[in-house]
């Protein structure tokens, strides 16, 4: 089980990303459009056929065969980033109704879910996942928002450029096999 | 010698709780670390940063001296290994708020170099030394030093190097301050090495006389 978290400045520009695995047991529910595409259709093509067909919305996810998620190198990278970059606008609409910080989920597809939380600073936090854990993924963005104001403070660091610091991302991760 | 370190050590506490005016210490890292930033773009060489850095201190440090011979109103240390004592103690803990471990080194060409566990060398000769160890710096706090940084060599906090070498100079001691290692270059521990060049001969009053 993934999950994909994007860091997004206000201008949406990704400032980070990161894909965690999870260890945790999840229910994962199987798409069952996927499962009677044959099995040859591992291309994007086949991705389109499936959302078009089913989905609401214009971003797919690439299933394995037999309805088992395929994880790493059977699912697209740009894939998992156009989920993230169509949930922007349903984030926007939420952001204008109501102004919390932890917008639960704000988006949702074949079985991929998109979470979203912004910060004061109108930072965006968005993170797909495919099981719900609410209050795993709540502290999860409290954490990455604690760390990210971490990381503003440092003054070598410049507002708004991607963060790299690998000390950033070791407690982004540590934090993430903690909450989810 | 113990006693006297119990009351350094009072005397630091008092000096930091009378003092009225206090920075907030986000607001002061915050600044050091605007400053430090800026001098890099400056200067774009991280030798000349740290001469600069060390430079500012100094001027700092001839004139935060007078400030606190008039607070503390202590007079002339007897020795070297009291000059470091008081340093730590009475010093950066009026101004920081942070008490640094003293561990006094011995007399390079005589004796062995061994440090800990000797009797205590003529603690008045050249090259004498005593080494600062900070378990946190107030100027530091949430930094992380870019990779350039650390290969160029950079000593963010030095100008605490000046301030104590410019502070010791006005009482007559010109001293060698230098950062030996440090916890945001990826080391164990923050030190600053303090070595005495020698005695200053010019009779300048010291404090109120």
């Amino acid at each position: 089980m993934s999950h994909h978290l994007f860091l997004l400045s206000p201008s949406d520009t990704p400032l980070y990303s990161l894909t965690h695995y999870s260890s945790k047991p999840s229910q994962s529910t199987s798409s069952p459009l996927a499962s009677n595409l044959p099995s040859w259709s591992t291309s994007a093509f086949a991705g389109t056929l499936t959302a078009l067909s089913g989905a609401s919305s214009a971003s797919q996810t690439q299933h394995g065969q037999g309805g088992t998620v395929k994880i790493g190198g059977g699912q697209d990278r740009h894939v998992i980033q156009m989920i993230a970059n169509a949930s922007l606008d349903a984030i926007e609409e939420v952001m204008r109704k109501e102004s919390v910080m932890y917008l639960k989920s704000v988006d949702k597809f074949n079985e991929w879910t998109v979470s979203a939380f912004v910060t004061p600073g109108n930072m965006k936090f968005v993170l797909l996942h495919e099981s719900r854990n609410d209050d795993g993924i709540k502290a999860f963005f409290n954490d990455v928002w604690e760390l990210y104001v971490k990381t503003m403070l440092n003054p070598f660091h410049t507002a708004h450029t991607p963060i790299r610091s690998p000390v950033f991302d070791a407690r982004v991760r540590a934090s993430a096999k903690k909450h989810l | 010698m113990a006693t006297t370190s119990k009351q350094y050590k009072a005397i630091g506490e008092d000096l930091w709780k009378g003092r009225t005016e206090k920075i907030n210490a986000e607001l002061f890292a915050l600044t050091y670390g605007a400053l430090v930033v800026q001098l890099v773009q400056d200067y774009e060489d991280y030798a000349e940063v740290n001469k600069q850095l060390e430079k500012m201190g100094y001027n700092i440090g001839t004139r935060l001296i007078e400030d606190f011979l008039a607070r503390s109103g202590l007079g002339r240390c007897a020795d070297f290994r009291e000059v470091g004592e008081v340093v730590a103690k009475v010093g950066f803990k009026s101004f920081l708020n942070i008490t640094p471990t003293v561990t006094h080194g011995a007399l390079p060409p005589a004796s062995s170099p061994t440090r800990s566990s000797m009797p205590p060398p003529p603690a008045n000769a050249p090259g004498t030394s005593f080494t600062l160890q900070f378990d946190e710096n107030p100027l530091a706090e949430f930094v992380e030093l870019p990779e350039e940084a650390l290969e160029g060599g950079l000593w963010f906090s030095n100008v605490l190097c000046g301030v104590i070498r410019g502070a010791l100079e006005m009482v007559q001691m010109q001293v060698q301050a230098t950062f030996v290692s440090d916890v945001l270059r990826g080391d164990e521990t923050t030190e600053i090495r303090v070595t005495l060049v020698k005695y200053l001969e010019e009779e300048v009053p010291v404090g109120d006389d």
